[in-house]
C-alpha cells in the first residue's frame, strides 16, 4: 500500500499516571479500559477508566496490598467480566469489579512474581473449561482452572536438580473443542516450549537465541495457525504452526525491528494476520504476515514441513522515549487499541484503513 | 616591436564615432581590446594600434564589432560635440603614459565593481531561492499535517458514534432484564432450549443477540448458570510435566550480541581454575611463602648474585608455574641460562620476555633493553652474528646512551665483516 494508503496511527487520547503501569486491557464490550500497574509506595493499583470524547475519564481506583504485573479477562464470561490478575508476589487473584474488596479467587500459586498471564474458555471465545496460565520468575507455568481451589491442573515445572529459568511469558492455543488445548511459553535463556494439555507433554521446543518477551497465538481458539515470539535485541519470529516436522519442528521467519528489545506482540482481533509489536525505544510497528504459495512441503525423506511466509511492514511510529511495555486491541471496535509505556503515560490510539488491507 | 596600425577610418555623427580598423589578416578577440573614457588600444601581436580620444565617451555603451579583418567601433560621445579629430594630436610622451596608467586603473576599478555587483546579486538570487524552497516544504508539511488533522477527527467521531452505540446496547439490556424477570411461568423446558441455542451463536452476532442470553438477575439466572456449567467440562486431572531448559551459566537473560564476551569471561575463569587445579595437587607441601611468585623471584636473584645458577633457574620455574604471565621472570631466567651457557633456552626466554613487555612504553625500557642484549649475546655465542646484530641495534634503539652495547655492536659487526669475504 502507498503513502496515504498505508495504516495511519493516530494517537487518540494520552492520559498522564502517577504510577508505573505493567498492563493495560480493554474491558470487553465496552468502551472501558483497566490499567494495572504498582504506585509508588509498593502497592498495587487497578485504575477504570472511560472513554469520553478525546479524554479518559477515571471511574474507579482500587488498591491492593503488593503491586499487579499482568490481567487479563480471557477466563471469565462476558456477563461476569472478571479480571484475573498476577502480582509481583506470585498470588494470582480473580477480581469481580463491581465488588472489588475480596477476590473472587485466589490462591498463592507462584514463589516469584508472576511476569505473564493468559486466559482462554471465557468471552464466548473457544470451547472447553475456562482456564488461567501464569508464568513466573520462578521458572514454572501452571494451568488454573477457577473451579478448583489450591492446586493448578497442569504444572509445568523444571526436573529436579535443574537451575531454574525466567518464564517471561505465556499463551494459551489451539483451544478449538473442549478437550485440545496448548500452552506457550517463553524463557529468558531463549527457550520456547509448547505444552500440551490434552496429552500433558511436551509437544515442542526450541531456542530463539535471545530471551523471549512475548509469545501470542494469532488466535487461541482455533487449531493452531501461527505464534509469534518477540525477543531481545529487537526481533521476532512467526512460526507456521499448521505442520511440524518430527526433527526440525516448525517453520518460521524473522525480522529484526529494531535495535531494543520488542516488548509485547498483540494480534489483530479482526484479522489474524495483522499485528503489533511495541519496542523498547517506545515505537510501534505494524505487521502483515503473507502466507507463502504452498504452506507444507515433502522434505527428502517424504515427512511434511512447514513453510514460512514474509512480513512486511505496514506502519511504525514513534510515541514515547521510553518501552512500550503493554497493548491491547479492543475486540469491539477494529483500530483501537491502548498501551502503557513506562514514562508512566498510557495513551488510546486508533489505527485506521486497516480496512483496506 | 610592435606594428603600429595606421590605416584607420573613421567618421562622426554629434553623438557617436564610427572608427573602422582594419587588421590584416589577424584575428582579433574581445580579449584584444582595452577601451576606457580616453583612451582606446587594441592590441593583437604583433600589430598595436592605440589611439588618445580626442574627448571622452562612454565607455560602457560603446561597442566593437569584430568580423571581416575588421574591426568597428561604435563609441558614444560622452558629450554631443563635433571633434576635430579622432585623437589628440599634440599628446606628449609624459601626457601619453599618464593617460596610459589612468585608463588602466579606471579599467581595473570598473571591473572590480562589477564583480562586486555580480557577488551581491548572485547572493540574492540565492536567498530568494532559499525562501521559495522554504516555502515549498513548509506548504507540505502543512498540506500532511491537515491530512492527519481530518483522520483523526474523522476516527474520533466513528469512536463516539460506536461508544453511544454501546451505551444504547446497554440500556436495552436493562429493559431487557426487567422484561424477562416477569416472563417466569414459561415452561422450564422450552427456556432451556431457548438458552441452549442462543448460547451456542457464533460470537459474530450483533451485541443485541447477545443481550438476551445474559441473565445478570431474577430468578432464571439458577437454571442458566447450571446449563452452562453442564456444558463446561469437570476441570482437568492435575498433572506436572517436567521441563529441562538449555543450559546457561550467567543468571542473566540470553542476548546475542553479548555471547562473544560472555564466552571469553567464561574461558579466562576456566583458565584460572585450571591453573590453580594443577598447581595444588603438586605443590601441597611446600610453606606458603614459596606459593608467592614474587617471594620466589627475589630467592632466585639472590641465588644469581651468589652464582647458584642451577638454583636460582629453579626457583624461577617455579615462579612460571604459579603465574607465567611476569616478563621478568623469563628475564632472569635468560639471565641464568646464559650463565650455564644453555643458549638456545636463554633465546627462548629472552623471546619470551619480550612478547610479555609489549607495548614497548618508557617504563619497561631497561627490562627490554636487558632482554635485547641477553638474546643478543646467546646469537653470538651460537655464532649467529647477523641476529646477534639486530638484537644490539634494537638495544641501542632503546636506549642509544649505552657505551657498552655500542662497543659490542661495533665488536659483531667486525666479525661479520671477517667472516663475509670468506663466505
Amino acid at each position: 500500500a502507498a503513502g496515504p494508503e498505508r495504516p495511519q496511527v493516530v494517537s487518540h487520547v494520552q492520559q498522564a499516571l502517577s504510577y508505573t503501569v505493567f498492563d493495560c486491557k480493554w474491558v470487553p464490550r465496552s468502551a472501558r479500559l483497566l490499567c494495572l500497574g504498582s504506585a509508588a509506595r509498593g502497592t498495587g493499583l487497578i485504575q477504570l477508566y472511560e472513554l469520553h470524547g478525546a479524554r479518559l475519564e477515571l471511574l474507579r481506583e482500587i488498591e491492593k496490598p503488593k503491586p499487579i504485573k499482568c490481567g487479563t479477562f480471557g477466563a471469565t464470561s462476558l456477563q461476569q467480566r472478571y479480571l484475573a490478575t498476577g502480582d509481583f508476589d506470585g498470588n494470582l487473584n480473580i477480581w469481580n469489579l463491581e465488588a472489588p474488596e475480596k477476590p473472587v479467587y485466589s490462591v498463592k500459586g507462584h514463589k516469584e512474581i508472576i511476569n505473564s498471564i493468559d486466559g482462554v474458555g471465557g468471552l464466548g471465545i473457544g470451547e472447553g473449561a475456562p482456564e488461567i496460565v501464569t508464568g513466573s520468575r520462578d521458572g514454572t507455568v501452571k494451568v488454573w482452572d477457577p473451579r478448583q481451589n489450591d492446586t493448578p491442573v497442569a504444572n509445568m515445572e523444571p526436573v529436579q536438580g535443574e537451575s531454574k529459568r525466567d518464564c517471561w511469558t505465556v499463551a494459551f492455543g489451539n483451544a478449538y473443542n473442549q478437550e485440545e488445548r496448548v500452552v506457550c511459553a517463553g524463557y529468558d535463556n531463549g527457550d520456547i516450549k509448547l505444552f500440551d494439555l490434552k496429552t500433558m507433554s511436551l509437544r515442542w521446543e526450541t531456542n530463539i537465541k535471545n530471551g523471549v518477551c512475548s509469545v501470542e497465538f494469532d488466535r487461541k481458539d482455533i487449531n493452531m495457525n501461527k505464534l509469534v515470539a518477540t525477543s531481545l535485541e529487537g526481533k521476532f519470529h512467526v512460526f507456521d504452526m499448521r505442520t511440524q516436522h518430527p526433527t526440525k519442528g516448525f517453520a518460521s521467519v524473522s525480522e529484526k525491528a529494531q535495535k531494543s528489545t520488542i516488548w509485547q506482540v498483540r494480534h489483530l482481533p479482526q484479522n489474524r494476520d495483522i499485528f503489533m509489536t511495541s519496542g523498547g525505544s517506545g515505537s510501534l510497528h505494524l505487521w502483515k504476515y503473507e502466507y507463502p504459495a504452498q504452506r507444507s512441503k515433502k522434505d527428502s525423506e517424504g515427512s511434511e514441513m512447514g513453510v514460512a511466509g514474509s512480513v512486511c511492514l505496514l506502519q511504525n511510529v514513534t510515541l514515547s522515549t521510553q518501552p512500550i511495555s503493554s497493548l491491547d486491541w479492543s475486540p469491539d471496535k477494529k483500530g483501537l487499541c491502548v498501551c502503557g509505556a513506562f514514562d508512566q503515560t498510557v495513551r488510546v490510539l486508533i489505527v485506521t484503513k486497516l480496512n483496506k488491507i | 616591436m610592435p606594428v603600429w596600425l595606421r590605416e584607420h577610418s573613421w567618421r562622426q555623427t554629434l553623438t557617436a564615432v564610427y572608427l573602422s580598423l582594419p587588421l590584416r589578416g589577424a584575428r582579433a578577440t574581445p580579449a584584444n581590446i582595452f577601451c576606457s573614457e580616453r583612451y582606446l588600444k587594441v592590441s593583437v601581436p604583433p600589430f598595436l594600434f592605440e589611439a588618445i580620444l580626442y574627448a571622452p565617451i562612454d565607455d560602457a555603451n560603446s561597442t566593437a564589432k569584430i568580423g571581416n579583418g575588421n574591426i568597428f567601433f561604435t563609441l558614444c560621445k560622452k558629450e554631443p560635440a563635433m571633434w576635430d579629430s579622432l585623437t589628440l594630436a599634440n599628446a606628449g610622451k609624459e601626457e601619453l603614459q599618464y593617460l596610459r596608467e589612468n585608463a588602466v586603473l579606471k579599467v581595473q576599478e570598473k571591473a572590480k565593481e562589477e564583480i562586486e555587483a555580480k557577488k551581491i546579486t548572485k547572493q540574492e538570487h540565492k536567498k530568494y531561492a532559499l525562501e521559495a524552497t522554504m516555502k515549498l516544504e513548509e506548504a507540505e508539511r502543512k498540506r500532511i499535517e491537515d491530512l492527519k488533522e481530518k483522520e483523526r477527527q474523522k476516527v474520533a467521531k466513528e469512536l463516539e458514534f460506536w461508544k453511544n452505540q454501546q451505551k444504547d446496547a446497554d440500556k436495552y439490556e436493562n429493559l431487557q432484564k426487567k422484561g424477562e424477570l416477569h416472563q417466569e411461568t414459561e415452561p422450564l423446558n422450552e427456556r432451556k432450549n431457548e438458552k441452549m441455542n442462543k448460547t451456542r451463536i457464533p460470537n459474530e452476532g450483533t451485541s443485541k443477540i447477545r443481550l438476551k442470553s445474559t441473565k445478570g438477575h431474577g430468578s432464571c439466572s439458577i437454571f442458566s448458570q447450571n446449563l452452562k456449567e453442564e456444558q463446561l467440562p469437570a476441570p482437568r486431572a492435575a498433572a506436572t510435566i517436567k521441563v529441562n531448559f538449555t543450559p546457561r551459566v550467567f543468571p542473566t537473560a540470553l542476548r546475542e550480541s553479548r555471547v562473544a564476551e560472555e564466552e571469553e569471561w567464561l574461558h579466562k575463569q576456566a583458565e584460572a581454575r585450571r591453573i590453580i587445579n594443577s598447581d595444588l595437587s603438586e605443590l601441597e607441601d611446600l610453606k606458603e611463602e614459596e606459593k608467592n611468585p614474587d617471594w620466589l623471584k627475589d630467592k632466585g636473584n639472590k641465588m644469581f648474585a651468589t652464582g647458584n645458577y642451577l638454583g636460582a633457574v629453579n626457583a624461577y620455574n617455579l615462579a612460571v608455574r604459579l603465574n607465567n604471565k611476569l616478563p621478568l621472570l623469563y628475564l632472569n631466567r635468560a639471565a641464568c641460562h646464559l650463565k650455564l651457557r644453555n643458549l638456545h633456552k636463554a633465546i627462548e626466554d629472552s623471546s619470551k620476555a619480550l612478547e610479555l613487555l609489549t607495548p614497548p612504553v618508557p617504563d619497561n625500557e631497561n627490562a627490554r633493553v636487558k632482554a635485547h642484549v641477553r638474546r643478543g649475546t646467546a646469537f653470538c655465542q651460537l655464532e649467529l652474528y647477523a641476529e646477534g646484530l639486530q638484537d644490539y641495534e634494537a638495544a641501542l634503539k632503546i636506549d642509544p646512551k649505552n657505551k657498552n652495547i655500542e662497543k659490542d655492536a661495533e665488536k659483531i659487526r667486525h666479525l661479520i665483516q671477517e667472516t663475509m669475504p670468506s663466505s
